[in-house]
């Protein structure tokens, strides 16, 4: 499906009601910062998740792309309550995820897994791996009198042999490790999966492996993940639509291609100039376009648009208004810049160190 | 061809260990020049660190042993002694290693670790190594630099900390700079920023490069000639376009194809290479490689070793260690070149006029 069918389709986005798995809405996620003084008083928060909204849909793929910092991870575990949101809504398939006490919420999470950047720390290495994907089985009262066998067919599935069950985490490698990890999240035979960074540890002919195998358990099982990651290539390569983080908001949220074809926030379009391809001749002859100055802190983060200080096209309402994810190139590729008209709340304009002048677009 | 800065002939590391013998790094050769830019690609554990690191003998010894020769300004290193060796290290061979934040000693302020270098090596006197210092900060491009000498790392970010370790290595002007992951641990547009500086940098001082990485789109952008290891060996070498236009081993196919590409039309499944790399302690007689290996033909490669021989009569010194040609359609198929898409329409031109108008 290309994007400008999808966009010229008005009612794609509005049929698609049902279809929805996971409605996120204004979330925040805001951690306490305390001062130095006895009394330890709150002196301001790092908002590392500053008002996100998006929604996955039953089945695809969702790419969170951003560089460390942006709060992806952070919006990851908020959706499963591994982290409080601080505000907003995350709705799961009908259900307001924040409203559930402790017993509704494991079983909510039955049907929401997540698969960990680090497969060397997510594993206990004193349990045998067969024990790590049995304990998910067993926290879940799942399959009580044949867990041996669910564990043997799960390892099956990710391609491990059902013989190594009794084996520790020392014994694998980075890219068995992981196909553990996967297998436990596959335990609990959930419908939606937040995939963090799950190839960043693995070497590239691994990844591909990983990924591989990720899209045809999608396939089989019917699986709609959150793909969170850095590399916006296997970000493009894995995922239907693509949403691009920026210190701690969404500047950016498309199909696939057009993230590629007609990135239209000037963030998206830096972050895509400075990927390196594998080809030489494109390498050379490309223009990028270099940021300058420093990611602010998430404690303090610009009025208006936050990416104002790095961004080379700021102009005179960026720093007073802060903008909201607006359709550009269609209904379905939305876009939080002031360059596609002037949208959003107004705000007290503050000074910030690093800002460039008003008059900085060339 | 001028003579090569750097030559290293036939080198071999190898660590003794409870489990045996690991055979790190097996016959390594090559020669840098003056302003060149040599990348070495290998995934983790093909040896491609120890085989810098072994250069200047950076290595513990023992349980580490070196064997073989580099010749560095009429000098050869293996057979020299650390005393020689220190006047080397850090000074006519710089070093950027991954991580700045273990680089850098983080109880001292960077202005007196970037001055260590050079009052040793070039015998600079405090304030004269203080007045560099603040030069190459400047350089690196690090804003008002002659008050950030007394900040200490963790007052950094980790661009602007691998920023410092770069000009740590650059500070005694070296001819040779081994960066090593030097931007494995940055984010895309930070290691942006650091290519971009490497690369003037080179340009400027006329400085030979031996870039470390896994990464091979920078790989793409960075090097002139690109050597493939694998096991501790070189398995390919060839100049950056011929690599990426026609590899030859099945193992950089391999690798080439399964490279996500950013922009591809229809995502396929990527080529994966099976099995894992064989144990340093029990390398295969034959080639190291054949347990994995999808176009031998015969049991050959599996007892006895294959050479580094020419790839074609070119003549361009395209070398693969293989006995074996991996079919023209795969090899098409996994040369990135096929697979780049067109370059995306806008990101390197200015927003189009009408975008600020929107087109809603």
């Amino acid at each position: 499906m290309s994007a400008v069918t999808n966009a010229t389709d008005p009612g794609a986005a509005g049929s698609g009601r049902d279809d929805v798995l996971v409605d996120v809405q204004d979330l925040q996620v805001h951690f306490p910062v305390h001062g130095n003084g006895v009394l330890r008083r709150r002196v301001g928060s790092v908002k590392a998740v500053d008002g996100v909204s998006f929604q996955v849909r039953r089945g695809e793929t969702l790419g969170l792309v951003g560089e460390s910092g942006c709060g992806k991870t952070t919006t990851g575990l908020a959706l499963l309550r591994l982290v409080e949101p601080t505000g907003g809504r995350v709705v799961f398939d009908g259900t307001d995820v924040g409203s559930l006490g402790r017993g509704e919420l494991r079983s909510l999470r039955r049907r929401m897994a997540m698969i960990f950047q680090d497969p060397y720390a997510s594993l206990d290495p004193r349990m045998s791996i067969g024990a790590s994907v049995e304990e998910a089985l067993r926290i879940h009262g799942l399959h009580g009198d044949r867990r041996d066998q669910r564990v043997a067919e799960l390892l099956e599935t990710v391609g491990l042999n059902p013989d190594y069950a009794s084996r520790y985490p020392h014994e694998f490698s980075g890219g068995q490790r992981q196909r553990v990890g996967i297998a436990r999240a596959l335990a609990v035979e959930p419908d939606f999966i937040v995939c963090d960074e799950p190839i960043a540890a693995l070497d590239v002919s691994i990844q591909a492996q990983v990924m591989n195998l990720l899209r045809e358990l999608q396939r089989e099982l019917d699986l709609t993940y959150l793909f969170i990651a850095h590399d916006l290539a296997a970000v493009q390569h894995i995922s239907d639509r693509i949403a691009v983080m920026y210190l701690g908001r969404i500047v950016e949220v498309a199909d696939r291609r057009a993230v590629y074809d007609e990135p239209s926030h000037p963030y998206t379009r830096a972050l895509l100039s400075a990927i390196p391809v594998p080809h030489p001749g494109r390498e050379r002859g490309r223009q990028r376009i270099l940021l300058h100055g420093e990611l602010p802190t998430p404690q303090d983060p610009p009025s208006g648009c936050n990416f104002r200080t790095r961004c080379p096209e700021v102009f005179e309402p960026c720093d007073r208004v802060d903008p909201t994810l607006q359709a550009c190139t269609g209904e379905e590729h939305r876009c939080a810049c002031h360059l596609y008209g002037v949208e959003g709340v107004e705000v007290e304009p503050s000074h910030h160190p690093d800002a460039r002048g008003v008059a900085g677009r060339p | 061809m001028s003579d090569p800065v750097l030559s290293v002939r036939d080198l071999h590391v190898r660590f003794g260990s409870k489990r045996g013998v690991a055979h790190v790094v097996r016959g390594v050769s090559y020669d840098l020049h003056a302003g060149e830019t040599l990348a070495l690609v290998g995934e983790s554990g093909s040896g491609k660190s120890v085989s810098t690191l072994a250069l200047t003998k950076l290595i513990p010894m023992p349980p580490g042993r070196i064997d073989g020769e580099v010749h560095f300004g009429g000098r050869e290193l293996v057979a020299m002694s650390e005393a020689e060796l220190r006047s080397i290290r850090g000074n006519d061979i710089g070093f950027v290693f991954q991580d700045p934040m273990t680089s850098l000693n983080p109880v001292h302020p960077i202005g007196r670790q970037l001055t260590e270098g050079m009052r040793h090596h070039l015998g600079l006197s405090a304030s004269a190594a203080r007045d560099r210092a603040v030069e190459l900060l400047s350089l690196v491009g690090i804003p008002d630099a002659a008050n950030r000498l007394d900040a200490y790392p963790h007052q950094f970010s980790g661009g602007m900390r691998q920023r410092v370790v770069i000009a740590i290595g650059l500070s005694c002007e070296p001819k040779v700079l081994i960066a090593d992951e030097a931007t494995t641990a940055l984010d895309v547009t930070t290691q942006a920023q650091i290519v971009d500086l490497v690369e003037r940098l080179q340009e400027e001082l006329g400085l030979a490069v031996v870039w470390i990485t896994h990464d091979l789109g920078v790989v793409a952008g960075i090097a002139d000639r690109v050597m493939v290891m694998y096991a501790g060996e070189i398995v390919e070498e060839a100049d950056v376009d011929d690599l990426y236009g026609s590899p030859r081993h099945p193992y950089t196919v391999g690798l080439l194809g399964s490279l996500p590409v950013l922009g591809a039309d229809e995502p396929g499944e990527l080529t994966t290479i099976h099995g894992l790399p064989p144990d340093p302690t029990a390398m295969p007689p034959g080639c190291a490689f054949h347990p994995r290996c999808e176009f031998r033909d015969d049991d050959r490669c599996r007892d006895e070793h294959p050479p580094l021989r020419d790839a074609d009569d070119a003549g361009d010194g395209h070398r693969v260690r293989s006995f074996y040609e991996v079919p023209a359609d795969v090899r098409e198929a996994a040369s990135t070149s096929s697979q780049v898409a067109e370059a995306p329409p806008n990101a390197g031109d200015p927003l189009p006029a009408e975008a600020s108008e929107g087109d809603r």
